[in-house]
């Protein structure tokens, strides 16, 4: 009688022993292979309301302005680089319309510029994307950049964001950069 | 009293609950947060004096387009192309004709004796009864048509994607091309943004030809030498905005321009020289951040503006005339 629940506590305990390590070998391999999400802008869906640029828990903000050459139009009259009526069609200080003058204006050919983004000044506010998307072909917009971001369980734009434009994504395709990624739905 | 106490505690305990969670709920809405310190206001800009509107919308035609892309009005008939089709419709909205395509086309345009149907990168003459008569296929594989105008046995089309208007005689036959070269310091070849591209012969019979990237309308001979051209750059109403504007034009009898916008849409009349003069249609007619409307004027000098996103050809009518 005693060596029969001897024996089934010893059984048991090896039955135990060996379901949880099952489960905990199960576990890692999922987590190993599983697909990893990530937090992404739907540039489509953004109303540029500069949450980004003051909610996100990296000083500065992970979201940047990045620019989809393809559908830029290298304008001179460019509505995401210039104020909107300058007094004149230059680099000028207060001609400019980003609050860090993260956007640089390079002269390409009579009457062509090209407009990059230096994303070590962006912080992410969405004013050129407003001032591109009201007067131009909407090629600036924000991007999540995951080099920076943290990746938060609960992301702190995202919870804030009045248009629902942040979700997560698969990190095997982290970005929605206008032009590779069109409208849903 | 023991028990007091612990209740005393937990009626704390649950007011200071309900004030935290009461007021993260609150304080996270988005409504209650501080301004946007970054905001850029652009509505300044769609806001217009009530008092430069010169024109009534006086009635709305819905059609049956998922997307509608060109529109023209010749013999008190309005011809709109969109999806595969084109639809010629009266003015009362009664649907004369509907002719298939299996493609999309981008543009129309109707001479006395043929309609022509421009598609991406090819054209097609039809006759007046919608039949095919001939298809123009000359043209290169990074072309964008968006705009068709006859002149003198001459079809200009306008190729947004090669920055060059393309001369054809009626059977077809090119002629040449226009590419908007001038010596002239202040103006420049076509700057094409986007693909809004238009020209347009006006009612002295003149070739007219919108440069979007310059905000400038452009009059050329039929040669293609530049005669003249008038330029209006600014955000306000009295001028064009943006990368590329006006993206459509036509002309009224006399000869004014009425020009649509993209980005901050509005629809307005200038003299034939360039000078403002008013307004048919202010932003707030529109869907914000959609498309620009095509144009048609009739010969009363009524207003058709296809609105691309509500699918309708909406009816402006000067206000004196009502």
């Amino acid at each position: 009688m005693n060596n029969s629940r001897r024996d089934f506590i010893r059984k048991g305990t090896r039955l135990s022993l060996l379901i949880t390590l099952g489960a905990v070998g199960g576990i890692t391999a999922r987590n190993l292979t599983a697909e990893k999400y990530v937090w992404q802008i739907d540039p489509f869906k953004c109303t540029q309301c500069g949450r980004c640029a003051t909610s996100c828990v990296m000083t500065p903000s992970a979201v940047k302005c990045i620019h989809a050459f393809d559908l830029c139009g290298y304008c001179d009259l460019c509505g995401g680089y210039l104020k909107p009526d300058p007094n004149k069609l230059s680099t000028a200080a207060e001609n400019q319309l980003c609050p860090t003058a993260a956007i640089q204006r390079k002269y390409i050919e009579e009457p062509y510029f090209e407009y990059v983004i230096n994303r070590d000044l962006c912080i992410g506010c969405a004013k050129c994307v407003k001032g591109c998307t009201s007067f131009g072909n909407g090629s600036l917009h924000l991007q999540i950049i995951h080099n920076i971001c943290l990746n938060c369980n609960e992301c702190s734009i995202a919870r804030l964001c009045p248009s629902e434009a942040i979700s997560r994504v698969k990190a095997s395709n982290a970005y929605k950069v206008k032009g590779s990624f069109t409208k849903e739905g | 009293m023991k028990n007091k106490g612990i209740v005393f505690f937990l009626i704390i305990l649950a007011i200071v609950i309900v004030t935290v969670v009461t007021y993260d709920y609150y304080s996270s809405k988005p409504d209650e947060l501080p301004a946007n310190p970054y905001a850029l206001d652009a509505d300044p800009f769609a806001r217009i004096d009530t008092s430069l509107i010169m024109f009534n919308e006086s009635r709305d035609l819905a059609i049956n387009f998922s997307e509608p892309s060109g529109m023209c009005f010749q013999d008190g008939k309005i011809f709109v192309v969109g999806d595969q089709k084109m639809q010629i419709i009266e003015p009362s909205g009664k649907l004369i004709k509907e002719v298939p395509f299996d493609q999309k086309p981008t543009c129309v345009f109707v001479s006395q004796k043929n309609i022509f149907i421009g598609f991406r990168k090819s054209v097609s003459v039809l006759n007046s009864d919608g039949l095919k008569i001939a298809d123009w296929n000359t043209f290169s594989d990074s072309t964008v048509i968006t705009s068709i105008a006859e002149k003198s046995e001459m079809v200009f089309v306008a190729d947004a994607g090669k920055r060059i208007v393309r001369k054809f005689t009626l059977q077809g036959k090119p002629m040449g091309e226009i590419a908007g070269k001038s010596g002239n310091d202040q103006i420049h070849g076509f700057i094409i943004p986007s693909p809004y591209f238009e020209l347009a012969v006006n009612p002295d019979g003149e070739l007219w030809i919108v440069n979007p990237g310059k905000h400038s309308l452009e009059n050329y001979t039929l040669n293609g030498e530049l005669r003249t051209w008038w330029k209006a750059t600014s955000v306000r109403v009295e001028g064009f905005s943006g990368c590329c504007n006006p993206a459509y034009f036509a002309f009224l009898p006399d000869g004014c321009f009425v020009t649509s916008e993209k980005g901050t849409i509005r629809v307005k009349i200038y003299k034939p020289s360039g000078e403002f003069l008013g307004i048919v249609a202010a932003p707030s007619k529109f869907k914000e951040n959609s498309h620009a409307p095509d144009l048609a004027v009739d010969n009363q000098g009524n207003i058709y503006v296809l609105d691309m996103d509500r699918k309708m050809v909406r009816l402006f009518v000067r206000k004196e005339k009502r």
